[in-house]
């Protein structure tokens, strides 16, 4: 097969191959430019070679240039590197994490057998990553290079794949899709080779979809796959951007009550009544109906001015999401957009509206909503907000839900006040759904990049042993669906490699560099031919590349630097260099391409090669405002890290607790068996915090001591034993402590687990998390606290 | 007349909330409404009580799940929800009967299968025969199908799940501590709550 069918989108292949199984619908390929305007698709074809240009090059390490742009652009690729395998941990760690909650609340409360101690210790003792391996053998090595290159560059068989698994094996086999195939978040040809396959997935479901009123609304594959991906960095900081200041100033209001359901705030009503003045006046009825509650003319009025302020917050809400609608991360309005175009295929006649209502459904309902309601599972807050605050987000987001929708108020008819708000917003909000559409689709590019990536020689992945597995086994295990015909890539590449090992234990999983590269490869000379341009324009390309190169590796203030630029001196000077053969080589290149052009009339020597100098210049322009744009993504993705990082060290410190809390419990219980014997009993500590490093750390939430003695209070922390601590508040000048508080860790992991966020000692109320915390890294023994 | 009683009930499962509008007002509403939560009260005889349930109807969507627990804590019966035109939308179920078992921390919560959309027989998924085998795996919780559309069984499915929430309070009232859980060492509740009182020491200080 040669590179060029082999390269094709799919939709090409697909339809020529008959190995294309009959229920695989080949992803379209949309083409972005009208036919008429063919001077703007050669430019972007131009863009796009001197991209691949430039792009192997940078490969090239002897041609490395060093400028302030390379700089910054080096530190934005190593960044992004990092977001991307820590996102990837803390999906792994969530995962242990959300195992554990569930595992450590039955040892909680006395319910777990040993066996099954034993179990969740050794499930925490593998937590660790893994650690680097290799294959025994390089020509597995290989051969899964090879099934890993055909899987990311023809995303047509994950897709196919998604459909096939069942719900229990979505999530291993996502992890490994979305966290490690396509793991680069900010490489654009992993991105949109992951949205390629989101589409075919998409596509499928509207095509098999026999409701409108069902579509994208079941829990699928598809809906798995849209909450993994939008727990990705660039979903991550999107959130954060646009809700993490509101709902941080909402939570703060601990007891602003914004109900609006006319029987509780009926009920509430009676209640504070009943505690102010001890009875009932007769003209209230203890209970009433929905009906009655609603007609109460006190209720209506506790109800009217909140209403008013709930649509404040909502308007809040919904200008900033409006207005930040360039900050929305590609991929999601990518999706929007492909629902749309699949909604307007199959519902021809679809009005706007309804098609605003689908976009919704993905964007408010599966994106914006959960973050709203669940602030604290996605980063945005660090404590869960009390009953009145968490009432309100939700309120909050049934407001916005019902912008989405057609609203009906047949089960909360109270909601129908809310009508107006409704009214004001609805035609601003489906205009911005239809915007969040608007944008550019990439398989132009992405046919470029996979031209990259095929020259490429140094292609790899890091993937788990585990991780590569699951992925043979489920290939396997479908093989009669995905790979029908024999002769197919895929079939042949499972052929090779035989039956999927099994699962390897925690502890012998390896994380493994495997090099991609494909089977079937072509050499790079096709690639031009495949391109479809000129010999002419590849040396305009490799021309105006190498200038641009040399440009950049000259001092800023060289003579030949100014303004209008004189190529044949640039290349002269570069030749003439000393001490520097890389730029000697460029130069005299440069000065025979000039010739060579100048030969074929490209360019004429007689106006200073004004057609290649301009665009040289313009190149150098675009550079300049591109390092602005790489410095203020710089500063964009510093704070994703950041946050993403605090959320790895609350799930790592959480970890650590389950840990410390477990083998306490087996070391007590191992203890009782052996006739008592308490060996390293002894007390830690007593460690002294003063109040203001206890209130800057986040551990004193609140404190009613007045400003000016605070300077005078400070406390002990001591264990006496593994699991149990003592903290006492002490009065500078006092002996004795004025308080001591007796602690079991047993208690303040149940608190946790009852989100109560408040530990009380009178004057001050610590916050349980930061207590565990705090406790943990001081306290830690080597075997349980 | 006796005292109205009020209970709690929690409608959880796959994203079929739409259907469910008919549970409460008898109008067909066709609509495309995916629901974060939504609550009403609907007042129902069982056994000759008068009994109103404030129900809590919940999203099917994933993404909400990390709301699900507080939904738990809340709710005194469930209804267990699944489409019969979707095998997954039953599997599902098994993982939320877990999560109320763990977090009610209790055996026999009130608990009703319910498989829904029975008007469409044609796109049948779940055979009659799984759903009953998953109540009996349950201790045989009761399973009912119902449709919305017709406004079969809807009724039923209240009624029953009322009357076993009526028959363990009253079985709750007799048992005043519950026997049958072992645990080991001391009542754990009686000592947390001298643990977490902070003890005093000396006079009282003002500060």
């Amino acid at each position: 097969m040669s590179v060029a069918t082999m390269l094709q989108p799919a939709s090409r292949q697909s339809r020529a191959s008959s190995s294309s199984s009959s229920s695989f619908q080949p992803v379209a390929r949309q083409n972005t430019m009208s036919s008429h305007d063919t001077r703007s698709l050669r430019q972007s074809k131009r863009m796009s070679v001197t991209a691949l240009y430039l792009s192997m090059s940078a490969k090239d390490r002897d041609l490395e240039i060093s400028d302030d742009l390379a700089r910054a652009q080096k530190h934005l690729r190593d960044l992004k590197s990092r977001i991307s395998s820590q996102s990837k941990k803390n999906f792994v760690l969530e995962k242990d994490v959300r195992y554990l909650d569930s595992r450590i609340a039955l040892l909680i409360q006395n319910r777990m057998a040993l066996e099954e101690q034993n179990e969740v210790a050794s499930h925490l003792d593998d937590t660790a990553d893994p650690q680097e391996g290799f294959f025994p053998n390089d020509e597995r090595t290989q051969k899964y290079g090879n099934l890993l290159f055909l899987l990311q560059s023809e995303p047509r068989h994950i897709a196919h794949l998604c459909r096939l698994v069942s719900m229990a094996e979505i999530d291993s086999l996502l992890q490994t899709v979305m966290f490690t195939i396509y793991g680069n978040q900010y490489e654009s040809r992993e991105e949109h080779l992951l949205l390629t396959m989101f589409q075919s997935v998409l596509t499928y479901q509207f095509d098999n979809t026999p409701e409108y009123s069902s579509l994208l609304r079941q829990n699928t594959p598809v809906s798995r796959m849209m909450t993994t991906y939008t727990r990705r960095g660039p979903g991550q900081s999107y959130l954060k951007q646009v809700l993490a200041d509101q709902i941080n100033a909402l939570i703060e209001l601990r007891d602003v009550d914004l109900e609006i359901n006319p029987l509780k705030v009926y009920e509430s009503m009676i209640k504070q009544i009943e505690e102010e003045t001890g009875s009932l006046p007769d003209y209230l009825a203890r209970s009433v109906t929905a009906e009655d509650a609603a007609e109460n003319a006190q209720v209506q009025a506790i109800i009217a001015p909140r209403l008013k302020m709930l649509t404040d917050i909502a308007n809040g809400f919904i200008t900033t999401i409006i207005d930040s609608v360039d900050e929305a991360p590609y991929g999601i309005r990518w999706i929007c957009k492909q629902i749309r175009s699949l909604s307007r295929r199959k519902y021809p006649d679809a009005q706007d509206q309804t098609i605003c209502t689908l976009i919704g459904g993905f964007f408010f309902l599966r994106f914006i909503n959960p973050a709203i309601v669940t602030p604290r599972s996605y980063m945005l807050i660090d404590a869960t907000p009390t009953d009145k605050p968490r009432r309100t987000l939700t309120l909050i987001a049934k407001m916005i839900q019902n912008l989405a929708n057609k609203p009906s108020y047949a089960k909360e008819p109270y909601m129908a006040s809310l009508q107006p708000f409704i009214q004001q917003n609805k035609e601003r909000v489906n205009k911005f759904l239809l915007d969040l559409c608007e944008v550019q689709d990439f398989y132009e590019s992405l046919e470029m990049d996979n031209y990259v990536a095929l020259s490429k020689r140094d292609l790899e992945l890091q993937i788990t042993l585990n991780e590569m597995y699951v992925m043979h086994g489920l290939l396997e295990k479908h093989s009669a669906s995905l790979a029908q015909d024999q002769y197919s890539h895929l079939s042949v590449l499972l052929q090779e490699l035989g039956g999927a090992p099994p699962q390897v234990p925690r502890k012998e999983n390896r994380t493994i560099t495997v090099p991609l590269f494909s089977k079937w490869e072509t050499a790079l000379d096709d690639l031009t031919a495949a391109l479809d341009i000129t010999q002419e324009e590849v040396f305009f390309m490799e021309a105006k590349s190498t200038f641009v190169q040399i440009l950049r590796s000259l001092p800023q203030n060289t003579s030949v630097a100014r303004r209008p630029l004189r190529l044949d001196r640039i290349a002269e000077a570069a030749a003439t260099l000393k001490n520097d053969a890389v730029m000697v080589r460029k130069g005299i290149r440069t000065m025979e391409l000039l010739s060579q052009l100048q030969d074929m009339g490209v360019i004429d020597r007689s106006d200073e090669f004004s057609l290649l100098r301009d665009e040289v210049e313009q190149e150098l322009v675009h550079l300049g405002s591109l390092k602005e744009k790489v410095l203020d993504e710089t500063r964009k993705l510093e704070e994703v890290f950041a946050t993403i990082r605090d959320h790895n060290a609350y799930l790592v410190g959480q970890l650590e607790t389950y840990k410390s809390y477990l083998h306490n419990v087996r070391s007590q219980s191992e203890g009782k068996t052996r006739g008592g014997k308490t060996p390293k009993n002894q007390e830690l500590g007593p460690y002294k915090f003063t109040h203001q490093q206890l209130e800057k750390e986040g551990v004193i939430r609140r404190s009613n001591v007045p400003e000016n003695r605070r300077a005078n209070i400070y406390f002990m922390f001591k264990s006496p034993l593994p699991g149990t601590f003592v903290i006492s508040l002490h009065y500078k000048g006092r002996a004795r402590g004025l308080l001591e508080l007796d602690l079991k860790l047993d208690d303040l992991l149940e608190m946790q687990k009852d989100n109560l966020e408040d530990l009380d000692l009178e004057y001050v109320q610590f916050n349980v998390t930061k207590v565990l915390a705090l406790l943990n890294k001081r306290f830690a023994r080597k075997k349980g606290w | 007349m006796r005292p109205q009683r009020e209970y709690h009930i929690v409608v959880l499962g796959a994203g079929v909330p739409m259907r469910r509008a008919q549970f409460v007002q008898n109008v067909w509403i066709e609509s495309y409404d995916p629901t974060i939560e939504d609550s009403y009260r609907k007042q129902i005889e069982v056994d000759g009580r008068q009994c109103i349930l404030e129900i809590l109807d919940t999203a099917g969507t994933e993404q909400f799940t990390a709301m699900r627990e507080l939904y738990m804590k809340q709710g005194q019966g469930f209804l267990l929800v699944f489409s019969i035109t979707s095998m997954s939308s039953l599997n599902e179920l098994s993982e939320l009967r877990e999560q109320i078992i763990r977090i009610k921390d209790d055996e026999n919560v009130p608990i009703v299968i319910v498989g829904n959309k029975s008007d469409l027989e044609e796109d049948r998924a779940v055979p009659r025969a799984r759903a009953f085998g998953l109540s009996q795996k349950w201790g045989n919780a009761p399973y009912y199908e119902t449709s919305a559309r017709r406004r079969a069984n809807v009724n039923e499915v209240f009624v029953d799940l009322c009357r076993q929430i009526i028959r363990k309070d009253s079985e709750g009232s007799r048992t005043s501590s519950d026997p049958n859980r072992k645990r080991e060492g001391p009542n754990r509740h009686d000592r947390k709550r001298d643990n977490r009182r902070p003890r005093r020491r000396g006079p009282c200080v003002i500060l």
